[in-house]
């Protein structure tokens, strides 16, 4: 029975919502194409580059460091920059520089890949995090949004309720829908990315090997702030904290959706997906501009908005650099993680509070 | 015949209005029940309830003996319903609106779908997508929704909402085939006096939240007595004869050389008798049966069809001496 309801809700979606999906499969295949005919284009050649191995980009990330140090020292010595232990002085830029180098050195030194090594880490710190999850997280957000509202506003809703199951029943195989649904998607456009990097990195690459990852990304990496996790746990581990985002906003706009009609409901959950993270960037940007310390608004991070992609915060995507201001590294994952979590249970307990009460007008 | 659906005291309030105030009914297993009442009435409001759609604020609605709201499950096992506006997912086809919605009652059974879409005449049209149907063709495939799990009660909430007088009588020819053929019960919601007095055997009156009056059809419409038409040679001598008949009234009739006459009971005979023994000469006796509308308008003081209809307005009227629940 159970397994029927899911299965109607799928049958639903994909048939009431298949433009969405083509539209997103359409703009993959664009962004692909694009990708590939700018490289054609700038590199000279239709197939993908040769391989690098790890060691050599961290042994010319060290280089590069090291001349920017040198440049660096060069300018304090002719006394042209900011001095003093101001935020962004030069001591600070030559500090950070500095421990760059001595963080790739000590991986190089463990045999330790960076978390950006490989294709496959890429593509789940790329497509599992970052601008590509804010985008789908929103999308599967509208799609969660229709998925009590749409019915009330079709009033396909009386009939539903009046069939022999339960409340809860039709609002799990709904969660359970959206949430299959997003999965797929997430899954796909995950391979996707992997098959982008894999050729722009002219390898598949390892898909057994380990990788290290900073426990605060902005301390030095040495000793206990190193955590060393084989390719498929770190990508599971990715493909978690995507899911646990989607998770969330699928129970917040459920909770929209048990309350209001179609328009509304979409109105609402989209307006709160896109303008929360606005308010919070003006916000942070006041607090900023008040204290001169970005860390200051850090709290921010955890008002569950900005935490719907939380395996950005494992590092950053390009580069080795130290943390960033919202602080990068496993401790914060975590953190991010245990937010979502908690405004996950807390809107899925809310919808499920509001929906079994809720007097359908039909 | 035990009862199928039992209503008792239910009410209900949306803020300060009282949409039901402590209405009971009850409808026995393989009666075709018409419930009538003007907008507003609160007609939807019940059958929300018993649908397990809302909960009432105090009373009781079952069905089959379950609870509507607490026993919802178990309720629901027993009826299929359609609303005011037939709920179909337009994007879908009949045929797989039909699918859809059995996959809630438990595995498909794909021959009972193909006899629905026979029965309510959709065979044809049943693999196009729903929002390409006709009014009539949507509550149609509704009904046959409703239909879907053999139910034991059809609760129907308008159905003839949007269907053209051909579809309007084949839909009372199918109900009633149901009910004799399969004992189905059915739970007839309209505001189609004429509808309701050829397919219903019992009706609830319901004006404002309250129960007016219920009973056998017949027993309401000459719950306010008799009335006779007759043709008489002298009609001031005729009104005089008739008065004098212990329990009857009489007045001018609205045809020439004719009276109308009222009586608490069948006092034909005796009327005629006394006219003739007047030396009164009597064409015809006629017994006018009082239609359903006139009892509506003396229960409601809606007139079917006007502007007070919609909005329920004008004076309450006095509940019916009979058959109040």
């Amino acid at each position: 029975m159970f397994f029927n309801l899911v299965r109607n809700e799928l049958q639903k979606t994909w048939r009431s919502r298949w433009i969405v999906f083509a539209v997103m499969g359409v703009i993959f295949l664009l962004i692909a194409g694009g990708l590939y005919t700018y490289y054609v284009v700038t590199v000279g050649r239709w197939s993908p580059p040769a391989a690098v191995a790890w060691q050599t980009t961290v042994r010319a990330d060290i280089a590069n460091n090291q001349q920017e140090l040198n440049s660096l020292e060069q300018i304090k010595q002719q006394g042209d920059g900011p001095q003093g232990g101001g935020q962004f002085g030069l001591d600070d830029a030559i500090a950070q520089v500095q421990q760059q180098i001595n963080d790739d050195q000590y991986l190089l030194d463990h045999d330790i890949a960076p978390v950006q090594s490989f294709s496959i880490t890429l593509a789940a710190l790329f497509a599992l995090g970052g601008i590509v999850m804010f985008l789908l997280v929103r999308i599967f957000g509208w799609l969660a949004s229709e998925q009590i509202a749409g019915e009330r506003s079709d009033r396909t809703i009386a009939i539903l309720l009046s069939r022999p199951m339960s409340r809860d029943q039709l609002l799990l195989a709904k969660a359970v829908a959206s949430f299959l649904i997003s999965l797929a998607v997430v899954v796909v456009t995950f391979l996707i990315v992997y098959a982008i990097w894999a050729f722009v990195t002219g390898s598949v690459g390892p898909l057994t090997a380990q990788v290290g990852i900073a426990v605060d990304g902005s301390k030095p990496l040495a000793g206990n702030n190193l955590v060393v996790m084989s390719i498929p746990l770190f990508v599971l581990m990715c493909l978690g904290g995507a899911m646990l985002g989607v998770l969330c906003v699928q129970g917040m706009s459920l909770l929209v959706s048990a309350v209001f009609g179609r328009w509304a409901a979409i109105g609402i959950t989209l307006a709160v997906l896109f303008g929360a993270p606005l308010v919070s960037t003006v916000v942070g940007g006041i607090i900023f501009a008040i204290s001169q310390n970005p860390n200051k608004a850090h709290f921010l991070n955890y008002l569950f908005v900005n935490v719907l992609a939380p395996v950005s915060a494992l590092t950053p995507v390009f580069g080795n650099g130290s943390a960033g201001p919202s602080g990068t590294g496993m401790n914060e994952f975590g953190f991010q993680i245990a937010t979502l979590a908690v405004w996950t249970v807390a809107f899925f307990l809310a919808a499920w509070l509001i929906f079994h009460r809720k007097q359908e007008a039909g | 015949m035990p009862a199928i659906v039992e209503v008792e005291g239910l009410s209900k309030k949306f803020g300060r209005v009282r949409a039901l105030n402590q209405i009971s009914l009850s409808v026995a297993e393989g009666e075709v029940f018409g419930f009538l009442g003007p907008n507003g009435a609160g007609k939807t409001t019940t059958i929300r309830i018993l649908l397990g759609l809302q909960r009432a604020d105090g009373g009781t609605a079952r069905i089959g003996g379950f609870d509507s709201w607490t026993e919802h499950s178990k309720a629901a096992r027993l009826f299929g319903a359609t609303l005011e506006q037939p709920a179909l997912y337009g994007f879908l086809s009949g045929r797989e609106n039909l699918r859809l919605f059995a996959r809630t009652l438990g595995p498909v059974d794909e021959k009972q779908i193909t006899e629905l879409l026979d029965t309510v005449g959709m065979t044809e049209r049943a693999n196009d997508k729903v929002k390409r149907y006709s009014m009539g063709m949507r509550q149609r495939l509704a009904l046959a929704q409703a239909m879907l799990g053999k139910p034991r009660l059809l609760i129907l909430d308008e159905p003839t909402n949007g269907l053209d007088p051909n579809g309007i009588h084949g839909l009372r020819i199918l109900l009633r085939k149901l009910a004799t053929e399969q004992g189905l019960t059915i739970f007839f919601s309209s505001h189609l006096l004429s509808e309701v007095e050829e397919l219903c055997d019992r009706v609830v009156v319901l004006h404002r939240g309250e129960v007016k009056a219920a009973g056998e059809l017949s027993e309401l419409m000459n719950f306010k007595g008799f009335q006779y038409r007759i043709d008489v040679s002298d009609v001031d001598k005729a009104i005089d004869v008739v008065r004098s008949v212990n329990g009857a009234t009489a007045e001018r009739g609205t045809i020439k050389d004719s009276i109308t006459v009222t009586a608490d009971m069948d006092l034909g005979r005796i009327i005629n008798h006394a006219l003739v023994a007047a030396g009164i000469g009597v064409d015809q006796l006629v017994h006018m049966r009082r239609g359903l509308e006139d009892v509506y308008i003396d229960l409601t003081g809606v007139v079917p069809g006007s502007p007070l209809s919609a909005s329920a307005g004008g004076p309450p009227p006095a509940p019916s001496p009979i058959g109040r629940n």
